[in-house]
C-alpha cells in the first residue's frame, strides 16, 4: 500500500472529445514518483491525447487530473505554474529555431524561474555535457541532426528541473540510426529516478525501461501491467492482437 | 558650297545652344529662383514626417489588431464561449473585422478627405489629419500581414512554449512574434513602400508635402518637366534607401537560418 504522497499524478475518469469525436472515454491511472509509465496503442487510439491532457495542452472535457495534490483541471488553477514542473518532449522536437541551443535551454529558467543568466547557462551546459552536446551550445537548431535536436529538446525540458517528464512519441520522427541515441538518454534519465510518462512505439524500450506498460485502445485503458507480464502474458484479445502486429 | 555648310553648322550650334539655355533657364526657374529648392526640401520633410508617423501608427494598430484576431482564432473560435473574457474577445474581434473591411474597402483619398474635411473641419493641424488617416489606413493592411505571419508559425512552437510554463502573451512575445516578424518582413517592407508613395494623396487636400510642392512650382513656372521629374526622383530615392535598409535587416535576421 502506497501513501498518497507517493502518487505524483492521479487521473480519474478522464474524458476528451473533439466535437463529436469521443477520443478518451474515461481513463483512470496513477503515476507514482519514479515510475516510468509507457503508453502503447495503435495510432488513433487516444494515447497521445491522453498524454497531452496531463499538462492540459488538450483541455479535458471530463474527469479529473491531480498533480502533486492539486486538481489541475480546476479552471481557477494557474496551469502555467504546474506546467513548469512537467517537462514535455514532442515528436517534432519543437525547438525554437530563432534561438541557439543555449538560448533554447535558458529562456524559461531565466524568465519563469527568475534564475540569473550565468546560473541558467551553467545548468544548461552541465545538461548538454550529459547528453554529449556541449559543443553545440551556440549552434542553431537548424544546424543539428534529428537525434541531436531531440536530445536538446529533452535537456531543454530538464533545465526547468521538472518533477515528471512527458514524452510524446519522441523517436517517431527520427531516422532509424538516430533512435538509439535518444533512447539512451531516456534510459539514463529513468535510471536516475525521473518520473516519466512515455508514449511510444518502441516496444524494446517499454520492456526494458518501463515500470508499467499501458495499452490504450479506443479511448480506454484495456490493459496495464508490469512489462514482463504485459509482453509475456497478455490477457485481453485486443492486446494480443496488437502485440502480434508490432512484435 | 562651303558657305552653305557653315550656315547649316551654325544653325545647328544655335539650336543646341538655344535648347541648352532653355534647359538651364527652366532649371533655374524651378530650383534656384527665389530659392525654390527650399520648397522641395520642406515638401520632402513633410512627406517623411507624415510617412514616418503614419507607419508607426500603422504598426501599432496592425500589431494590436493582429493580436486580437489571432487570439480570438486560437482561443474562442470553434468552442463555446466561457466567461467575460471570451465575450470581450468576440466583441473586439468583431470591431477589428469591421475596421479592416471598411478601411480596405474604401479609397485612401476618400478616407483622407473624410478625416480632413469632416473630422478635422475645425482644426488647422493638416499634417496630423494626414498622419491619422494614413496610419489608420496602413494599420488595416499591417494587421493582415502580421496575422498571416502568426498563422505561418508551426503550432508546435506554441505548444513547446506553453509546455515550459509560458503564458499566452509571453509565448507570443518571446517565441511567435520574433519568428513571424522575420517571415513577414518583405511584406511589411512592401506595405511601407506603398505607404510612402500613398502620402502623395495628401496633395489633394492641399497639404504641402512633396507632390503638392512639385505641382505648385509647375503651376507657377509653367514648367512641367523639372518639378515633376524632380519629385519622382526624390520618391524613387526614398524608396531605394528604404529597400536597402530592409534588405540589410533581413540579412541580419537570417542569421539563424542554416
Amino acid at each position: 500500500m502506497t501513501t498518497n504522497q507517493d502518487v505524483l499524478i492521479k487521473v480519474e475518469g478522464l474524458q476528451k472529445s473533439f466535437g463529436d469525436l469521443h477520443v478518451l472515454k474515461g481513463i483512470d491511472a496513477e503515476i507514482k514518483k519514479g515510475d516510468v509509465m509507457v503508453v502503447v496503442g495503435a495510432s488513433g487510439s487516444g494515447k497521445s491525447t491522453f498524454l497531452r491532457c496531463l499538462n492540459r495542452l488538450e483541455e479535458p472535457t471530463g474527469g479529473r487530473i491531480t498533480f502533486e495534490g492539486v486538481d489541475i483541471t480546476d479552471r481557477s488553477v494557474d496551469i502555467n505554474k504546474h506546467r513548469q514542473k512537467m517537462g514535455m518532449v514532442f515528436q517534432q522536437f519543437n525547438l525554437f529555431p530563432h534561438k541557439t541551443v543555449l538560448q533554447n535551454m535558458t529562456l524559461a529558467p531565466i524568465k519563469l524561474l527568475k534564475k540569473k543568466r550565468k546560473e541558467a547557462e551553467q545548468t544548461a551546459m552541465e545538461l548538454l555535457e550529459r547528453v554529449g552536446l556541449a559543443d553545440k551550445a551556440n549552434a542553431y537548431p537548424g544546424q543539428l541532426s534529428g537525434g541531436q535536436k531531440q536530445r536538446v529538446a529533452i535537456v531543454r525540458a530538464l533545465a526547468m528541473n521538472p518533477d515528471v517528464m512527458l514524452f510524446d512519441e519522441p523517436t517517431s520522427a527520427l531516422d532509424p540510426e538516430m533512435v538509439g541515441e535518444v533512447l539512451e538518454v531516456m534510459k539514463k534519465l529513468a535510471k536516475e529516478g525521473m518520473t516519466m510518462v512515455v508514449v511510444t512505439h518502441e516496444m524494446g524500450f517499454a520492456r526494458e525501461v518501463g515500470t508499467s506498460v499501458v495499452f490504450v485502445d479506443e479511448g480506454v485503458i484495456v490493459e496495464q501491467s508490469a512489462p514482463e507480464e504485459f509482453f509475456g502474458n497478455p490477457k485481453s484479445p485486443r492486446l494480443k492482437d496488437f502485440l502480434s502486429k508490432v512484435l | 558650297m562651303q558657305l552653305f555648310h557653315s550656315i547649316a553648322l551654325s544653325a545647328e550650334v544655335n539650336g543646341f545652344q538655344k535648347f541648352f539655355s532653355e534647359l538651364t533657364d527652366s532649371f533655374d526657374k524651378t530650383f534656384i529662383y527665389q530659392d525654390r529648392w527650399q520648397f522641395f526640401l520642406d515638401g520632402l520633410l513633410a512627406t517623411l514626417r507624415i510617412a514616418f508617423f503614419a507607419a508607426l501608427l500603422g504598426i501599432l494598430l496592425g500589431f494590436l489588431i493582429a493580436a486580437v484576431r489571432s487570439t480570438h482564432d486560437m482561443r474562442v473560435a470553434g468552442r463555446k464561449s466561457r466567461g467575460f473574457g471570451d465575450v470581450l474577445l468576440k466583441i473586439l474581434n468583431a470591431l477589428c473585422n469591421i475596421y479592416i473591411t471598411v478601411i480596405r474597402g474604401t479609397p485612401a483619398v476618400i478616407q483622407l478627405m473624410i478625416m480632413y474635411f469632416i473630422i478635422f473641419a475645425n482644426s488647422r493641424n493638416k499634417e496630423l489629419a494626414a498622419v491619422l488617416s494614413f496610419g489608420i489606413n496602413s494599420g488595416a493592411y499591417v494587421a493582415e500581414i502580421v496575422r498571416s505571419g502568426i498563422m505561418s508559425i508551426d503550432k508546435g512552437q506554441f505548444e513547446a512554449s506553453r509546455s515550459l510554463g509560458f503564458n499566452y502573451s509571453s509565448t507570443m512575445f518571446h517565441i511567435i512574434l520574433p519568428q513571424a516578424f522575420k517571415n513577414i518582413l518583405p511584406a511589411l517592407g512592401n506595405e511601407f513602400i506603398v505607404l510612402i508613395k500613398e502620402t502623395s494623396v495628401a496633395a489633394y487636400v492641399g497639404i504641402s508635402e512633396l507632390t503638392y510642392v512639385g505641382n505648385l512650382i509647375r503651376s507657377r513656372t509653367y514648367e512641367a518637366f523639372f518639378p515633376l521629374i524632380a519629385v519622382a526622383l526624390i520618391y524613387l530615392a526614398i524608396v531605394m534607401i528604404l529597400t536597402f535598409l530592409l534588405k540589410k535587416l533581413e540579412r541580419r535576421l537570417r542569421n539563424s537560418d542554416h
